[in-house]
């Protein structure tokens, strides 16, 4: 039931305060006619005890990554929580505040915004961060508009096929509108063909998108490619995983000028796809450019250092139709969990977790492609993620007979690369345990001789 | 009693060698990862995060919640936001690990509760708006706004028509226009009139054969239902245009009104506002729209259809825009949205919009003997007051009374918005509110109102900080903590 304070006195008080007799009457600028004159046609109200046994019912038709092995990434991670990350950033001041348009009463938040742009800064190498987008999908978006903005090329821009096929979907979306023509350069060989890109970026060019460590889990050469892009004029947008900069080149090392990533793997659980952290980086001269809300240091009246939202006039409520973006909110709630998450790992657990993640990733690959049926789709290093491809096409089943066995053993590509439709993506977090990837290369293991059900996989396993 | 140190930033806290988590060891065979990462790629070490200790990470973050203003801690009437309490138990149902440790790629046999869950919100959305067609994937009231334009722009390209405006009033958000140049339309702002609604005549002026989509604030921000909405509606249709309706101010109107039934084709929820998901500091929201039968088939992909007693993602749409968020949307936010639905049902919904517009009316006769409020006799949910005779007296600004109303313990409503009424106060209550607690606020007001003018300019006295200094945050902008700039004196 609703969640209110007035008692038939109080709100026979409050009417006789305005002058009126009932709340019906409070309505009269509704016309009757455009009254809905019925009751809504919805179930019944639940008590809180009720919807606790409905949900707890839902809930149990899924299978959470408690009860299968999650070996899924493609964008989103299983990766460890910390403790502290929950703690923090469940304090009801943190949680049902909102955008601190009252400075003096949110420097809490506008703090934890500027320590979020300076660890996303520190992150990426890169000068200036927002304090969050969306989600990684809508920040890599952004990062084009942006970049057209900048170079005042509206008509093209040139990706891979090895960024998130959905990332690309989404730009199609997008440019459907705005009369843009993305250029997707194919990656047959898992990483890009630079020959390739070169020969399609010219003076219309906006920018160059790439994704590395790319959507298959290959390296792409960032370097190389922002050289490509900046004979033409053009901007390099990188999209990247927050994790393998544990150990990899910043993307502001690397040449890239906006870099943007999705952020879910910075503390913040699976959700289901969201709500999720867009992260955008970005040089300096680009700032004034940049979609989202800013927190800027500056000193109050009595001189003392404090925090407000900055550069407020690239944002639609001042310059509507000539804003930098439609954007009006942050992920300020999932901003948090990164600063917390990344204050808590600190330079030497971030890079102990991307040094788990790609060690095992490696353990995993090389296991799984034992044997004669599964081999490596690619033939290039990976971080964190590989393609593993079936020789007999059985894509399907073989993730059936994985999901059986307790494992949700990959995503299958052949939805978005008709090439690929023998294939599929095998992710690799921290969290997976030897005993765990052995599991999944047992199982798929026993799949490989036979496609005829196997009552007893484990005895199976030690015949090969 | 405050801690000192808790303005103090996490970069200047940090001690080399300090560290909060641990992480195992690694339990397999694997060759170092100078072996494994190709060379031109691995960087030389790990990037400069700071580097605290976890009891320094807990105390840190705690000790800054504390200098914020919340819906927990404090009445929030920002008006446009609908800063409603924040349900406790939907927190609990949002966390069941059946629901929030799922995998947003994982196979549709294994998600079927869910799925079940976003069909059934995906109907009582419709239900609510009067239009049947769902879409749960944009991430904001923006981002819905946006996409509905998308679904107008593939309508007329399907059809064949080159149709490149978008009309709204000059009372909309900004987010209006943004959204509609980012849909590749031409912006026209249409005149209110004395009263706050939409300048009839204006409109009819600006309408052509060119117009693709009118979006209309309906209760307005002002507070106001614009009874002209259906003759609106009528006229725009005649021209072939569509009506999007903005459905911020849905607060008002559950279960009274529908926009379906009063001309509306399209329309986006602020979950986030009107179903009471938390606000976060500022995000996350999300922005599911609902669409007419014929629109539906232009929403974005994926939908969940349900087939056989089974719940799928549909991707086969051909006519569909498209996607426009990755994976499935803020399914986080919509499932606490669901939880608000299924606890409410029909007669708590209307009571939430009574009562609402009980307290917004009540508070607004509380404060009108205060502050002016231009605009009519009565509001729906909010109402905006106006300090511009203060400021003519005076020289007292809306920003002034904002900033002193801090000091009383309460959070300022929205200033300076709408853009038509000059120095603005936009006052939500919400229905989660006590009458005890309105007329503490308006006696505040009121007390406010006497105090001397140079006290006002000067307020808020009570805070961590005073009023910041934002003209130099924005010439020199200093946008991240570096070792040069440290603390200020």
């Amino acid at each position: 039931m609703p969640y209110f304070y007035n008692t038939p006195a109080d709100q026979q008080a409050m009417l006789a305060a305005i002058g009126v007799s009932s709340i019906d009457e409070l309505f009269a600028q509704v016309p009757a006619e455009l009254r809905l004159g019925r009751p809504l046609d919805l179930p019944p109200a639940l008590s809180e005890l009720e919807l606790a046994q409905h949900l707890g019912r839902l809930a149990a038709q899924n299978a959470h990554i408690g009860e299968k092995v999650c070996f899924l990434g493609g964008g989103a991670y299983d990766h460890f929580v910390p403790a502290v990350v929950d703690c923090v950033a469940g304090r009801g001041e943190f949680y049902t505040s909102y955008t601190p348009y009252q400075p003096e009463v949110a420097q809490g938040n506008l703090q934890v915004m500027f320590e979020y742009q300076t660890l996303i800064c520190q992150l990426t190498g890169l000068d200036v961060s927002n304090a969050s987008l969306y989600d990684g999908g809508s920040a890599a978006v952004e990062a084009v508009l942006l970049a057209m903005s900048v170079t005042g090329r509206q008509a093209k821009v040139v990706t891979l096929g090895s960024v998130h096929p959905q990332y690309r979907e989404i730009l199609e979306t997008y440019f459907a509108c705005l009369g843009a023509k993305l250029v997707t350069v194919p990656t047959p060989r898992g990483a890009a063909d630079l020959a390739e890109v070169a020969a399609v970026v010219d003076g219309e060019t906006a920018c160059i998108l790439v994704q590395h460590p790319n959507f298959f889990g290959c390296y792409e050469d960032v370097s190389a490619l922002a050289k490509i892009a900046h004979d033409a004029g053009a901007l390099l947008v990188q999209s990247f995983d927050p994790i393998s900069l544990g150990l990899l080149k910043r993307p502001g090392d690397l040449g890239a000028d906006v870099a943007v990533a999705e952020g879910q793997s910075l503390g913040t659980p699976l959700l289901y796809g969201g709500p999720y952290l867009g992260i955008m980086a970005c040089r300096e001269q680009f700032v004034r450019r940049m979609p989202g809300r800013i927190a800027g240091q500056t000193v109050d009246r009595r001189g003392r250092r404090c925090w407000v939202l900055t550069l407020q006039t690239r944002e639609q409520h001042i310059r509507r139709e000539k804003a930098t973006s439609n954007i009006c909110t942050n992920q300020g709630l999932f901003a948090l969990r990164a600063a917390i998450y990344l204050a808590e790992m600190g330079p030497q657990g971030l890079a102990e977790t991307a040094e788990l993640c790609v060690r095992k990733a490696h353990y995993a690959r090389e296991r799984l492609t034992v044997g004669s049926r599964l081999s490596a789709a690619f033939d290039q290093p990976t971080f964190k993620e590989f393609v593993i491809r079936d020789s007999q096409g059985q894509v399907e089943e073989l993730l059936a007979q994985g999901l059986d066995a307790g494992y949700l053993a990959g995503i299958p590509l052949g939805q978005w690369y008709p090439e690929l439709a023998d294939c599929f993506l095998v992710a690799v977090t921290e969290k997976r345990t030897k005993a765990e990837i052995d599991g999944l290369a047992e199982i798929l293991a026993a799949k490989r001789e036979s496609t005829a059900p196997r009552p007893h996989a484990r005895l199976a396993k030690t015949m090969v | 009693m405050r801690n000192l140190k808790s303005t103090t930033l996490l970069f200047e806290l940090s001690q080399p060698g300090r560290r909060g988590a641990s992480l195992p060891p690694c339990d397999v065979p694997a060759p170092e990862v100078s072996e494994l990462i190709p060379a031109a790629a691995r960087a030389g070490g790990p990037p400069p995060l700071p580097e605290v200790a976890e009891p320094e990470v807990i105390r840190h973050f705690t000790n800054l919640s504390t200098l914020n203003m919340s819906v927990d801690t404090h009445f929030y009437p920002l008006g446009s936001c609908t800063m409603k309490y924040n349900s406790k138990r939907n927190e609990r149902m949002a966390a069941l690990p059946g629901i929030a440790d799922l995998h947003p790629l994982a196979p549709e046999e294994t998600i079927q509760g869910l799925l079940a869950l976003l069909y059934e919100l995906q109907l009582m959305l419709g239900e609510i708006a009067g239009l049947p067609a769902v879409s749960l994937q944009p991430a904001a009231g923006a981002h819905g706004e946006l996409t509905a334009l998308m679904v107008a722009a593939a309508h007329f390209r399907h059809l064949g028509q080159a149709r490149t405006k978008v009309l709204a009033p000059d009372s909309a958000h900004g987010t209006n226009p943004a959204s509609a140049k980012m849909a590749g339309f031409d912006f026209v702002t249409v005149k209110s009139n004395a009263s706050g609604f939409v300048d009839m005549d204006d409109l009819a002026a600006k309408l052509d054969d060119q117009i693709a989509v009118f979006m209309i604030t309906n209760p307005s921000t002002l507070g106001l239902f614009d009874r002209q909405v259906s003759e609106i509606a009528r006229i725009v249709h005649a021209k072939g245009g569509l009506i999007y309706l903005d459905g911020a101010n849905m607060n008002a109107i559950l279960g009274i009104a529908r926009p379906g039934d009063f001309g509306a084709d399209m329309m986006h929820y602020n979950p986030h506002k009107t179903f009471s998901g938390p606000h976060g500091g500022g995000g996350p929201g999300a922005g599911p729209i609902c669409v007419t039968e014929t629109l539906g088939a232009y929403l974005p992909t994926p939908v969940v259809e349900q087939r056989n007693g089974h719940y799928v993602l549909a991707t086969n749409r051909p006519l569909s825009i498209g996607r426009v968020r990755s994976f499935f949307g803020n399914v986080g936010v919509l499932v606490r949205a669901y939880c608000y639905l299924r606890t409410h049902g029909p007669e708590g919904l209307k009571a939430v919009s009574e009562n609402a517009v009980l307290n917004a009316n009540y508070l607004m006769s509380r404060v009108k003997h205060i502050l002016p409020v231009p605009h009519g006799e009565r509001c729906m949910h909010e109402f905006v007051a106006t300090a511009a005779p203060l400021k003519k007296n005076h020289g007292v600004t809306a920003m002034d009374l904002a900033k002193r109303l801090l000091d009383f313990g309460f959070h300022a409503p929205t200033v300076y918005f709408p853009l038509t009424v000059p120095e603005a106060m936009m006052i939500e209550p919400t229905e989660t509110e006590s009458k005890e607690t309105m007329d503490a606020f308006a006696e505040a007001l009121f007390r406010i109102t006497e105090e001397s003018p140079e006290l006002l300019h000067d307020a808020p006295h009570s805070t961590l900080v005073s009023r910041p200094d934002e003209v130099q945050a924005a010439r020199k902008p200093i946008m991240k903590w570096t070792a040069e700039v440290g603390p200020a004196s």
